[in-house]
């Protein structure tokens, strides 16, 4: 997540709040960090100030020394810490933005980028408040984790809190679909009734053991019983498959599985790995240069739009892709994350690109070459 | 032998020489050479092997829990078989006998144009709606067959409009075609029909000299130009789709499937379906004038596929709708409601014929026995019976019984089996019972060979051929 770090002042626990710089009336601040240059001190009733001024006044919590203001835009939502942290929960001119329902998770991934935790205190009353703080005009935010069901049927009330602070926003759930096996809790789900509801499930292999082998442990089919559940329910599906040394070769069997088994999914998505977390550790296992893997992914992609399935491939770089499949390409980087190399800058598709995982600076495809002619991208509806 | 895997439920056929062809009850296929067919039944396959992942892919071994792959396959097999659920959409129904044509190949005792014997009686087609909309089925399609039901206009207006007062309650997806040679269609009629949503299908069975040897109008030299005249008018009313067109192979046709296929392209039309004749139940002097051996057929339809291919490959959209049927059994995880190639058979249960007189019949070559006084196959009538007495009969039942590939002789070993479909009426014209024998069966020998060229043609992985195929299936 995108950070900024300041001297901190008169700051004991974290403050949770939105970003103005405009300024908000005296009965609507409580909530408000005031961002303002030169500032000595901070009006009443805020909840911080960040600022780039070193002298502080007062005995309110601030945060001073911050260098880029003009990286805070009215409406983000931040945390800032004791430690003069500030990070961003929301950013407002993202589209990328994602509550954390929880760290935890029941998969063990060997390419997981954000290994989850053992323990953690329940963090839904945070997420709760994080989410009536975030802009009701937001478009897309998402729900992700660790796997997010774990919080049971907390997970309801964040959709619920959505509904109801973010009326026009699409939820896009990213879970690993297991607890949907449950055939209730699918129906738990289906009762909130959101109106622009997607669930994301990854799936890596047509062959049980395989899936299960990647994601340390034994639950393909409770995936697929959960995917079943959803379907059920006419909640709308999108598989997910993150393309490695251990998941490319059989691609084109995976996607004609998908196609014969799950043909009621809405989306199909082929991501490029992000090279941080585990996929960094076991890099030795899993790495392979995207470009020798087009075969594969082609044909994958190929069988399932050629069966009107709408397929996509995030998080790939176009020059890297086959021509064929590149109008499926979608640059889903969370900004954040997203980086190019200098070769990318006088590339006529770095408007259109992907670019890369910050993460996978180190480790890109060797096959990167600006490309100096157009195309035409689309994706599907 | 170990065992390491466990073989799940498939059916199999030395495809050629060197390979095996393997089926599934959902549909699922795969090609294995006969070294890896030999070790894959004695299990002593490599699961970690591609050859072993792909078997299992299809869901034909499995090394996991059967019960949780048999769990998936329980799911496909509801999906394939969903179109039962429904019960009977397609509701033929004969206004008249009444005809203007006299095709060559006819089955229906049809009736001149000044003979009113066999025509509906106003409470025979009220009672025809009636038991129609007792239907369970979501969808009701009402089709007018003849005779030619526009001989009959306001039978066929009557129907129509006592149809849509019961829907008014019934709140069914109805819909409507009228079988026709086209001929006697005035504008106001096709005006008539485009208000009320009913879809033309007529008959065309080639190019001039062809059509009008086949399907020559009574009082006229000129049937194929008054066809083209008639099918110009429609169009400018309706539009370019509102009328298709289906053709019959007669002797006379065989040779010219190249010349029908751009006959049908000269007409603007966009699919074919290459039908064989089914000489139910003529007399055998008779049969010899028009009817031909099946493996005559068979040679012409995969000529008039190839054909039809190369069209495609230069550009031109044409589809074949029987391999194209058969593709989207073969291809796709979905249902395909194809009345005349079901299992169970669509006799009755998905298709049900309306005489003239209010007899109601599972199929319409349930119709033509008739005409030989066999009314083995009449469910009923609609003024005497009920819908209930009729449609869940003890009749019904023991037909239908007797109708599912899965369990007929030969069909159910058959690696065809999950593509393919009974036809217990046929098997009792021709071959004196509804279970029928396989070995001397045309139906069997058409199926059977164009499915398995079918799949020589997707063995081939060409991708420009696959690609035409998905848009024929899409």
């Amino acid at each position: 997540m995108k950070q900024i770090n300041g001297t901190a002042f008169n700051i004991e626990a974290d403050i949770l709040g939105r970003i103005t710089l405009k300024g908000k009336s005296i009965f609507s601040r409580k909530d408000e960090i005031l961002v303002k240059s030169d500032a000595k001190d901070l009006p009443s009733g805020y909840a911080a100030l960040i600022t780039n001024s070193v002298q502080i006044a007062g005995r309110k919590p601030c945060v001073g020394n911050v260098q880029t203001l003009e990286d805070f835009n009215e409406g983000d939502v931040v945390l800032i810490n004791k430690k003069g942290e500030i990070v961003f929960l929301y950013e407002i001119k993202s589209l990328h933005n994602a509550i954390f329902a929880t760290e935890r998770c029941n998969h063990r991934c060997i390419m997981c980028p954000q290994p989850p935790v053992a323990e953690e205190k329940d963090k839904t009353p945070f997420n709760l408040k994080l989410i009536s703080l975030i802009d009701k005009n937001t478009v897309e935010i998402g729900i992700t984790g660790g796997e997010p069901t774990l919080i049971g049927d907390k997970l309801f009330d964040l959709i619920k809190q959505i509904q109801k602070y973010q009326p026009k926003a699409g939820i896009s759930l990213l879970t690993n679909g297991v607890k949907f096996a449950d055939k209730e809790y699918a129906m738990k789900l289906a009762m909130c009734k959101h109106h622009d509801l997607q669930i994301d499930v990854p799936i890596f292999s047509d062959i049980a053991d395989e899936h299960n082998r990647i994601v340390g442990a034994k639950t393909f089919y409770k995936t697929v019983q959960g995917l079943y559940n959803l379907a059920l329910f006419h909640q709308r599906i999108g598989l997910r498959i993150v393309v490695h040394k251990q998941t490319y070769k059989r691609l084109p069997q995976l996607a004609d599985y998908i196609y014969h088994n799950f043909p009621f999914v809405s989306q199909v998505a082929f991501l490029q790995m992000e090279t941080a977390g585990n996929a960094n550790t076991n890099l030795e296992e899993l790495w392979i240069d995207p470009y020798d893997y087009n075969e594969e992914l082609k044909q994958a992609v190929l069988l399932l739009a050629n069966r009107g399935i709408c397929t996509r491939v995030y998080n790939a770089q176009l020059c890297v892709l086959p021509r064929e499949i590149r109008e499926f390409a979608v640059n889903a980087i969370s900004d954040w994350k997203d980086t190019y190399l200098p070769e990318c800058e006088e590339c006529k598709l770095r408007q259109q690109c992907g670019g890369l995982f910050a993460s996978n600076q180190k480790h890109h495809s060797a096959h990167i070459n600006p490309n100096l002619e157009d195309i035409t991208a689309s994706a599907c509806v | 032998m170990s065992e390491n895997y466990k073989i799940l439920p498939f059916r199999f056929a030395r495809f050629n020489e060197s390979e095996y062809l393997l089926t599934n009850d959902v549909g699922e296929y795969i090609f294995l050479s006969n070294e890896d067919f030999e070790k894959f039944i004695n299990k002593e396959l490599d699961v970690k092997s591609t050859v072993f992942q792909d078997i299992a892919s299809k869901q034909i071994a499995t090394t996991d829990n059967v019960e949780d792959v048999v769990n998936m396959l329980a799911t496909k097999f509801r999906t394939k078989k969903s179109i039962l659920r429904d019960f009977t959409s397609l509701h033929m129904v004969v206004p008249t006998l009444r005809c203007n044509s006299s095709c060559i190949y006819c089955q229906v005792a049809r009736k001149n144009m000044d003979d009113h014997e066999a025509d509906m009686t106003k409470k025979t087609a009220k009672n025809v709606v009636k038991t129609i909309f007792e239907s369970p089925s979501p969808c009701i399609k009402i089709e007018f067959q003849g005779g030619d039901p526009s001989t009959y206009f306001e039978m066929v207006k009557y129907i129509i409009e006592e149809a849509e007062w019961q829907n008014l309650f019934k709140k069914k997806d109805l819909g409507f075609v009228i079988c026709t040679n086209v001929t006697l269609l005035t504008p106001d009629m096709v005006k008539y029909l485009k208000k009320h949503k009913c879809d033309i299908s007529t008959s065309l069975d080639g190019p001039k000299e062809l059509h009008n040897t086949n399907r020559p109008l009574q009082d006229t030299t000129h049937t194929h130009e008054k066809f083209e005249e008639s099918i110009k008018m429609i169009r400018k009313i309706c539009g370019n789709d509102c009328v298709s067109a289906l053709m019959t192979t007669s002797k006379y046709s065989l040779g010219h499937f190249k010349e029908i296929i751009n006959e049908y392209v000269r007409m603007g039309y966009n699919n074919i379906f290459l039908r064989a004749l089914n000489p139910y139940g003529f007399a055998k002097q008779y049969k010899e004038k028009i009817a031909y051996p099946v493996e005559d057929f068979i040679e012409n339809f995969k000529e008039g596929l190839d054909y039809i291919i190369e069209l495609n490959k230069q550009g031109t959209f044409f589809i074949e709708g029987y391999a194209s049927l058969l593709l989207k059994r073969i291809l796709t995880p979905f249902a395909t409601g194809f009345v005349d190639l079901q299992s169970p058979a669509g006799v009755g249960i998905a298709g049900a014929i309306y005489d003239w007189d209010g007899n109601v019949y599972v199929a319409d070559e349930g119709r033509m026995l008739a005409r030989f006084k066999d009314y083995y196959y009449k469910l009923g009538n609609v003024n005497e019976d009920s819908y209930q007495s009729m449609f869940n009969g003890e009749k019904l039942h023991h037909i239908i019984e007797n109708a599912c590939t899965e369990c007929l002789p030969m069909c159910s070993e058959c690696v065809f089996q999950p593509y393919c479909g009974a036809d217990p009426v046929r098997n009792y014209s021709e071959q004196g019972d509804m279970v029928g024998h396989r070995p001397t069966s045309d139906m069997c020998k058409k199926n059977t060979a164009i499915m398995h060229y079918l799949f020589e043609l997707l063995k081939k992985h060409d991708p420009e051929i696959n690609r035409i195929f998905w848009s024929w299936i899409n």
